[in-house]
């Protein structure tokens, strides 16, 4: 035991003695709390020999030879006591040097205790003896490391079993209560606690409490998404590792869960947890249910989906996993020349059948251009604003409906004095038109259209459209189509560049002559004699930008006051601040935005004010989605307003919305929220630094 | 970039009333006529020179002119009409009177199929007043040569040509059920069937040197077909079109290209090898009729005219160089 461990104190001991005259007391902690020592006295000068990344992998090295002799001493007949390393190792463990040692002990003791029972036991003994306190790190710094649960299962035995502390980690922290840990982690631990009959009761305990969190609706309200992420994959994997009479035992629960955990995740705004809803509802129905009435969902796989649904094919158990780096680089050897030599094979018999082809074909005959030859349709697409209202309007034939909707966008854009005429009609007749003869791109189209309309028609169509916003009796979706028409249009009306839709001018009304020789006339004039008589040092790199009226900033304020007029009223089929909350949180995403566009508009700073009143009194929603557009109107709100009255504004509010946001940033479950609510704090800070500052007083 | 289409060359009006079919008489002495069949029964001579109708015949008193031929060499023209009627016409030395007729019977559409074996006797294939058989008569005597019939209930016959092999006339005929039959004339018996569209043949041509057929239909399929030594029908090779309906295909005298009249208003040009499409020739505003080639012996002077139901004529000249 001690006589080990002081041979190598002394050696330690006798290189600093070399370097330095310090002299230190030995004392049983030393050798794993060295580096630190030494680095506390010699500071910057510590030699390479005592820094952790050198250090612990030599008293790795050093521990294994001591394992090493011990089997030797057991072979022999010599009883032997491993409590020091155990103390040792826990002691390291703890902190925080885990990964230096197990990176060096790990694949050394996985490969002998593949052979060599003695070495299993001693192992086992020696994982038994590590201190309660340690052992919470020891073991998850040696799954971390370990590959495969075989060699779990091989290291670490029965402990889970026996000791009351390595049981609670394995089944309930680290399933449960921590969520970084890689996939790998969990499919070593839950396959270590497949493998042996005594630890399957275990694995179904496993089982049974994340099946409780996964379909707890207020766990998916509070926990952020990485940790439901993780929590799923626990699940499929539990649930992969079990075989039938265990799910038939299990089953009851298990479509509880299912049903629960489905339901409430698709209820939620965030498309990632309904995604995850969808794809462990099918694994788990694939598993339960038979193959004629198992759950289907729509959805488009992506990353995370496909790492999920691959948890649930079985997972190898053998030490195959190890040994297949090597082999497979010698299949993949293989496998290459004889692909190379297929490909060249099906390339030469490709171009001798092509070259054949083209021998036999007229090639002295060149075909026309046949680009102008379509299907033929019965009817021809409307040319007035007039005739494509009426056909969305009342029309039964397909085609005519679909040639209509095609050729909205393009007519009202064109045919400006028209569309002002019907635009409120035109609106109400989009808004309510749905997809009756399933047509290619109905809602781009649709959506298009009446983006068209308000650009064109602004005033009296946003007027329309706020009002429906809060009428009754429309459906989510079209309250939603509102927001993202009043989002576009806003976005379309701010933009300073109109290159996008030169190509459909607008047809002008016929003006007298001599008005508008009078105003270009003038214009010419007087450019023309600035630029004579400006002389021009250098010519400048870039083009001057032609300044345009900002045709949004006069229209702002009746895009947003409107929409923040009614929002606590509770209707039968429209109830913003109770479950709708889906459309409340698109809805403060798309004021964020319009303040955000309204950056130089002279209402700015009205309009500032009343959306943080309105923000106010929503900040504490339960959904994630309703508060990440919290944060988002929060920080375009301190972005667009004018500084000096953003203070004088939130002057007495100041201390409480700082408290709140700091709060936020800290204590908020979505990663989202977070961040947003850190930026707003930085903006805030900002614009107050900036306001605070004294100004210089010239003498 | 390929080179747009070609406009026609020039444009025939005048006629009056839709116009059905058309013929190409182009190799004799004297200028290149181009004969007309209208839906008022007007036959209209059209001078290619001077591009006006030359004569205009009154015909089949009023009924519409479905079907014209020229004999060769002599300046004859039969005519079929929906009077049940076909006409001999003399129209040597400015005269143009009806020296023959003939009582047919057919009250359909199907048109008749002209065969000169040696310069003195013809051979004309008709329809009768059975929808789906076949009449051969000899024409100076009008003696029937024989019928043919098909065994299987086949439906109307639609479209027929027939052409000289070795063995004697050949007559291939296409009818209601998409079916297309190959009839030995002499021994009065049939040769081969197949089925080579599941709606009915509207429109057959045969390209007798190289034994490959073309057959169109109402639906949007262009199918061609090979007549191999046994007399046996083989599918070839088909093209999708775009728009269903083809009312007219022929087959250049050069084997070089086909073109194709379309229920869409558009005339569409094919490689004959291998049914590539090479050019869709859009200047109808109704549907075309009837496409024709014209007989010239100079290759570059080849033209293709296009008869449609807007009572136009028009006419292009495309791929002519040689």
């Amino acid at each position: 035991m001690m006589m080990k461990s002081g041979d190598r104190g002394t050696s330690l001991c006798s290189q600093v003695h070399r370097t330095r005259h310090y002299w230190f007391c030995w004392t049983p902690s030393a050798p794993q709390t060295l580096p630190s020592i030494t680095s506390n006295r010699l500071h910057t000068k510590t030699p390479d020999a005592f820094l952790p990344q050198q250090y612990y992998p030599l008293l790795a090295t050093n521990i294994l030879c001591m394992l090493e002799k011990t089997c030797q001493a057991l072979r022999d007949g010599q009883d032997c006591s491993l409590g020091f390393v155990a103390q040792l190792l826990g002691k390291v463990c703890m902190q925080g040097y885990s990964s230096f040692i197990f990176e060096t002990l790990v694949p050394r003791l996985s490969s002998l205790t593949r052979t060599d029972p003695l070495w299993q036991r001693v192992i086992q003994k020696l994982l038994e003896k590590i201190p309660e306190r340690c052992m919470e790190s020891v073991i998850t710094g040696l799954i971390f490391n370990l590959r495969g649960a075989a060699a779990v299962s091989r290291l670490m035995g029965n402990l889970v079993v026996t000791n009351k502390k390595a049981q609670f980690v394995l089944t309930y922290k680290l399933v449960l209560q921590q969520y970084q840990h890689p996939t790998r982690l969990l499919k070593s631990l839950l396959g270590y606690l497949a493998l042996n009959a005594e630890r399957r009761p275990l694995l179904k305990q496993v089982l049974q409490s994340v099946c409780q969190v996964w379909c707890n609706s207020s766990a998916i309200k509070h926990t952020c998404v990485e940790q439901q992420l993780y929590v799923s994959k626990a699940l499929l994997l539990c649930v992969a590792l079990l075989n039938l009479s265990e799910i038939e035992e299990l089953r009851e629960e298990m479509l509880q869960c299912m049903l629960g955990g489905v339901q409430c995740r698709l209820d939620s705004n965030i498309e990632r947890i309904r995604r995850m809803g969808m794809v462990v509802g099918e694994c788990l129905s694939h598993r339960l249910d038979m193959p004629g009435s198992q759950l289907k969902f729509k959805y488009e796989p992506d990353e995370e989906i496909i790492e999920l649904k691959s948890l649930m094919e079985s997972i190898p158990t053998k030490d195959s996993e190890e040994s297949e780096p090597e082999h497979q680089s010698d299949d993949t050897s293989r496998l290459q020349p004889e692909s190379e030599t297929s490909l060249t094979q099906s390339v030469t018999s490709q171009s001798g059948r092509d070259s054949d082809s083209e021998l036999d074909s007229d090639d002295d005959l060149t075909p026309y251009d046949m680009s102008a030859d379509q299907e033929k349709k019965k009817s021809a697409p409307p040319r007035y604003v007039r005739d494509c209202l009426e056909a969305l309007m009342s029309s039964n034939d397909a085609e005519r409906v679909e040639l209509s909707l095609q050729a909205a966008e393009g007519l009202l854009r064109k045919n400006v004095k028209a569309t002002q005429e019907v635009s409120v009609q035109f609106c109400k007749v989009l808004l309510h038109l749905d997809d009756r003869y399933n047509t290619e791109g109905f809602q781009v189209l649709r959506q298009n259209a009446m983006v068209a309309l308000t650009v064109t028609d602004t005033k009296p169509v946003v007027e329309y459209l706020t009002t429906e916003f809060y009428s009754l009796n429309y459906s989510l979706r079209q309250r939603l189509d509102v927001l993202e028409v009043l989002a576009l249009s806003a976005q379309e009306l701010s933009e300073p560049i109109t290159n996008k839709h030169t190509g459909a001018q607008p047809i002008a009304a016929v003006a007298a002559r001599d008005q508008s020789d009078d105003i270009t006339h003038w214009r010419q004039i007087v450019e023309t004699r600035i630029q004579s008589k400006t002389r021009r040092i250098s010519k400048s790199a870039t083009q001057m930008v032609k300044a345009v009226p900002n045709r949004y900033a006069s229209v702002a304020g009746s895009f947003i006051f409107p929409l923040l007029r009614n929002y606590d009223r509770s209707q039968v089929t429209f109830d913003l601040l109770g479950t709708d909350h889906l459309v409340l949180g698109r809805l403060l995403h798309t004021l964020g935005l319009l303040m955000h566009l309204a950056v130089n508009a002279p209402v700015a700073s009205q309009m500032g004010r009343a959306l943080l009143d309105f923000v106010w009194a929503v900040r504490f929603h339960t959904d994630q989605m309703v508060r990440r557009g919290v944060m988002f109107a929060v920080c375009a709100v301190f972005l667009s307003m004018p500084s000096d009255t953003l203070l004088t504004d939130l002057s007495d509010d100041l201390m409480e919305t700082r408290a709140w946001l700091a709060d936020v940033a800290e204590n908020d479950c979505d990663t989202d929220c977070r961040s947003l609510a850190v930026q707003g704090l930085i903006l805030l800070d900002k614009n107050l630094t900036t306001q605070l500052q004294l100004p210089d007083v010239e003498t | 970039m390929a080179r747009p289409p070609p406009n026609p060359l020039y444009i025939l009006r005048g006629s009056g009333d839709v116009v059905n079919t058309l013929h190409f008489c182009c190799d004799g002495q004297g200028p290149s006529l181009l004969y007309s069949g209208s839906g008022s029964g007007a036959i209209h001579v059209w001078n290619l020179t001077t591009r006006r109708p030359e004569r205009v015949l009154e015909s089949h008193s009023g009924n519409s002119v479905i079907w014209l031929q020229a004999l060769k060499e002599s300046s004859t023209l039969i005519s079929q009409g929906r009077d049940m009627r076909m006409c001999v016409w003399d129209l040597s030395e400015g005269r143009g009177a009806v020296t023959d007729a003939l009582f047919t019977g057919s009250v359909g559409f199907c048109q008749c199929s002209l065969l000169e074996t040696q310069p003195g006797s013809t051979l004309l294939a008709h329809p009768t007043e059975h929808m789906e058989e076949v009449s051969v008569v000899e024409m100076k005597s009008w003696t029937q040569v024989c019928t043919l019939k098909p065994d299987l209930k086949l439906g109307m016959l639609m479209c027929m040509k027939m052409w000289q092999a070795e063995s004697g006339p050949v007559l291939c005929a296409g009818y209601e059920d998409g079916s297309v039959i190959l009839y030995d004339v002499s021994h009065r018996r049939l040769f081969s069937c197949l089925k080579a569209h599941t709606e009915p043949v509207m429109c057959l041509d045969v390209d007798v040197c190289r034994q490959k057929g073309v057959s169109g239909s109402s639906d949007n399929i262009l199918q061609s077909w090979t007549i191999d030594d046994q007399r046996n029908l083989q599918m070839h090779g088909s093209v999708q079109l775009t728009n269903p309906g083809v009312s007219s295909a022929r087959v250049r005298a050069d084997g070089k290209i086909l073109a194709t009249a379309g229920w869409d208003n558009n005339v569409r040009v094919f490689g004959w090898k291998k049914l590539k499409p090479l050019a869709v020739l859009q200047h109808h505003t109704d549907m075309v009729n009837s496409v024709a080639f014209s007989d010239h012996q100079d290759p570059p002077q080849r033209l293709l005219a296009a008869a449609s139901k807007d009572q136009r004529i028009t006419v292009w000249s495309i791929y002519s160089e040689s």
